[in-house]
């Protein structure tokens, strides 16, 4: 994706042609959409939420300051606009005791299937305080980029890395009797 | 569970592909949202010669309401205190006080709001 061509969509979008964002739209979309639907777990509120990110980044496009690239700008906008969003409308408020193999370790005791243990530390980690929910989720959406994430959350890297490290910290605690299968262990390079 | 499963399992994340009509319904709601004129901006020009006058009005009275206050208090006490000396006192007291004055300052502050709302008003049509 190329930052010479988001700044001339921009241009063209402050000078007045409107067209010229679908050319933003079209490049940044399937980003958006990943990003919130890592926040919320549902194709058709992603698009909801993906649709009202760039609705506010067509209204404050004035605001982008060229000193920051314009997906660092974007990440930041649609970031907080979707945590907002998941404050007031939260996908299911689940907390770690709710988690039943988690509270119930004979459940887990026999180690469990791929994909039920992906589900398990998904559901651990949707369950965690927003804080550390957030950072974990934008650290794994930017591909564990720290500065990437921290800017994606207007927060400073030290506090994102705190953030993060609790986050993992508390995952890592609840989900300790979670096993890896043999099979995913031969992975392991 | 070790923090390399943790990174394996969430770095590991199903990606979605965007609907095919999503950025044609981006674009519509961009569109419709730049056709939308811009919201009228908060008449300060025209409102603030109101609420200078409301303001200054609002002090004189607080002003007017202490100078009272303090005259009526700096007043001798009567020598004897009975229930029906201190009714009449109280009507001699509100007859000084309200009348003619309180209700020109009510009418005028009334009128002066409304051809205030009504210049600012006017002049926007």
């Amino acid at each position: 994706m190329s930052a010479a061509e988001d700044q001339a969509d921009v241009e063209k979008v402050l000078a007045g042609d409107v067209s010229a964002f679908e050319g933003i739209v079209r490049r940044w979309q399937g980003p958006i959409v990943n990003l919130a639907y890592r926040f919320c777990r549902d194709r058709a509120r992603a698009e909801d939420m993906s649709q009202d990110a760039f609705l506010r980044a067509f209204r404050s496009l004035a605001s982008w300051r060229r000193e920051a690239a314009f997906s660092t700008w974007l990440f930041a906008l649609a970031a907080n606009l979707f945590r907002t969003d998941l404050r007031r409308f939260p996908i299911h408020p689940l907390t770690l005791a709710d988690i039943p193999e988690l509270r119930d370790p004979r459940a887990i005791d026999g180690g469990l299937e791929d994909e039920d243990r992906d589900r398990v530390v998904r559901d651990a980690v949707y369950a965690l305080p927003a804080k550390y929910r957030e950072a974990i989720l934008l650290f794994y959406f930017h591909e564990m980029d720290v500065p990437a994430a921290a800017r994606s959350l207007a927060l400073p890297e030290g506090t994102f890395k705190a953030r993060l490290f609790r986050g993992r910290e508390v995952l890592r605690t609840k989900l300790a009797k979670v096993r890896v299968s043999p099979g995913l262990q031969e992975e392991i390079p | 569970m070790t923090r390399d499963d943790l990174d394996r399992i969430l770095s590991a994340e199903d990606r979605i592909v965007p609907s095919s009509g999503f950025a044609a319904s981006v674009m519509d709601a961009v569109r419709r949202e730049a056709a939308t004129p811009p919201p009228i901006p908060f008449p300060w020009k025209h409102a603030l010669p109101g609420l200078v006058v409301g303001i200054v009005a609002l002090a004189g009275l607080l002003v007017l309401g202490f100078v009272l206050l303090t005259a009526e208090t700096a007043a001798p006490a009567p020598a004897a205190f009975s229930l029906p000396q201190l009714i009449s006192a109280a009507r001699v007291a509100a007859l000084k006080v309200d009348g003619t004055g309180w209700l020109a300052i009510a009418l005028l502050l009334t009128l002066a709001s409304v051809f205030f709302s009504f210049r600012a008003t006017g002049s926007r049509t």
